[in-house]
């Protein structure tokens, strides 16, 4: 029955939850931290960090994800570091989102009045007291929009991977749809996907309001 | 007796030399307004004196300690950060933007720095930011958003947070000019106050009236030095410099 075989691919396609999901999850714990010292390193008075920090967000911006995912994965072992495929898809995604994340934050960060450095400064806080109670906190209320824009496209990176042998949400579906020659697993699959990006645009919009309490 | 003392300092912006050589004490208890047409470097000499600019030349000292000191071939050399932090805590700033934390209380404003960076416990900072709240005239607003407070009252609170630091010295750079015309008085009048507990102020303003009544002395600035400076008659009422009675000619007719 029509109902049934919905089921059953939904059930198939269910098992792709775990790669997605978690190289999702993973993705963003290992690359928002990251992003962030990034920036600050980007933005620091030192000229090397600075030098760093510019080639990396080149080199991870200027490169297509599906390429790096590769390197990871077939190209490290040649320098001794084997991986397994989930851990090098987690490795390349939390690099190259890190780099997107870490100019998101560098713009946040840039975008806060000089005045409040001063006012900072003459309180006498240092400039690590400066940046993690002043202009972090007011710069995670700036960013939000882009972040929340990054994440959704996270969402839909992580189909990727099927490059490198993992069973995603999408990857699943495409193996049901050629062996049933019916394309209901993709539909299914696009569903999955918009469903995530609506509880992601509904988290950004409560996080907004959230901050919404000042304005500058 | 003295309690700031800068000597020829002279700074630079890239080829535009924006202090020429200012000489200037300060002694405790005494209010001094800083006037001048604008671009005279009046800002950039009390942002010179808290060092949020560095000097190129000349000498500083607080309450007789050196802040940066004059080598022997005319260029200012910076005491330690530790030592210069040390001094810096005798200065308070309020600034013509106000430059309060936006996404902070005015409480959380002003008990801040007295918690972090001089050690006070939560219930001693409280103490002080509200009786500082009540001098201000604001003490219901404890709880507020900076954004929810007008330009007079958010000025009020950073000058409620400056004070919380206990400072030797204010410096108030043009800290009415972002303001209202009918917002100017609430904060005049709190700077008043200061005036009349004795605080050491050093005031940049174009708010003449309140130059002439509160200062016990007025410096005239133009072009990078001190043209000229007095009590508040001997410059508004008896000055002789035509560059003093020019501009205030252009003030009192604009």
């Amino acid at each position: 029955m029509e109902l049934d075989y919905i089921l059953n691919s939904s059930i198939a396609i269910l098992k792709g939850f775990k790669v997605t999901y978690g190289l999702f999850f993973s993705t963003l714990i290992f690359s928002l931290p990251l992003g962030l010292l990034v920036a600050l390193a980007r933005i620091s008075r030192y000229r090397i960090l600075q030098v760093v920090t510019g080639t990396y967000i080149w080199l991870l911006r200027g490169t297509p994800l599906l390429l790096q995912v590769f390197f990871v994965y077939f190209g490290l072992p040649a320098l001794g570091l084997t991986l397994n495929n989930m851990t090098a898809a987690i490795l390349a995604f939390a690099l190259n989102y890190a780099a997107y994340f870490a100019e998101i934050f560098r713009s946040g960060i840039q975008s806060i009045n000089k005045g409040q450095y001063e006012s900072a400064d003459v309180l006498g806080l240092t400039y690590a007291q400066t940046m993690r109670r002043k202009i972090i906190p007011q710069m995670v209320k700036r960013v939000l929009p882009p972040v929340s824009n990054e994440v959704i496209t996270l969402v839909k990176d992580t189909a990727l991977v099927f490059g490198i042998g993992l069973l995603d949400v999408l990857r699943t579906a495409q193996i049901i749809v050629t062996r049933d020659f019916d394309i209901t697993a993709f539909i299914i699959a696009a569903v999955f996907y918009l469903l995530n990006t609506a509880i992601l645009t509904f988290i950004f919009r409560k996080l907004e309001q959230r901050y919404s309490y000042y304005t500058t | 007796m003295s309690i700031l003392k800068a000597h020829n300092i002279s700074k630079k912006f890239k080829n535009l030399e924006v202090l020429k050589g200012i000489d200037l004490e300060v002694n405790k208890g005494e209010v001094i307004a800083i006037i001048g047409p604008s671009g005279s470097g009046k800002s950039t000499l009390l942002r010179c004196l808290i060092r949020l600019e560095t000097i190129d030349r000349g000498s500083i000292e607080i309450d007789g300690q050196p802040m940066v000191t004059e080598a022997s071939d005319g260029h200012s050399v910076y005491a330690s950060e530790q030592n210069i932090r040390v001094l810096r805590k005798k200065m308070g700033m309020v600034f013509q933007n106000f430059n309060l934390f936006p996404h902070k209380s005015v409480l959380e404003n002003i008990i801040e720095a007295p918690i972090i960076v001089n050690g006070l416990s939560r219930e001693e900072a409280e103490a002080i930011a509200d009786q500082l709240l009540q001098k201000v005239g604001l003490a219901e607003k404890r709880h507020s958003y900076p954004c929810e407070l007008s330009g007079g009252q958010q000025q009020r609170v950073a000058i409620a947070r400056a004070l919380a630091m206990n400072p030797d010295i204010m410096l108030f750079d043009e800290p009415t000019s972002a303001l209202d015309p009918e917002l100017t008085g609430e904060v005049l009048r709190v700077i008043k106050n200061l005036a009349e507990e004795h605080m050491t102020m050093l005031v940049v303003t174009h708010e003449m009236g309140f130059a002439k009544e509160v200062a016990n002395r007025v410096i005239f600035m133009d072009n990078g030095v001190i043209i000229e400076e007095g009590t508040p008659e001997q410059i508004f009422d008896r000055t002789q410099h035509p560059r003093t009675k020019a501009f205030l000619g252009q003030i009192l007719r604009s």
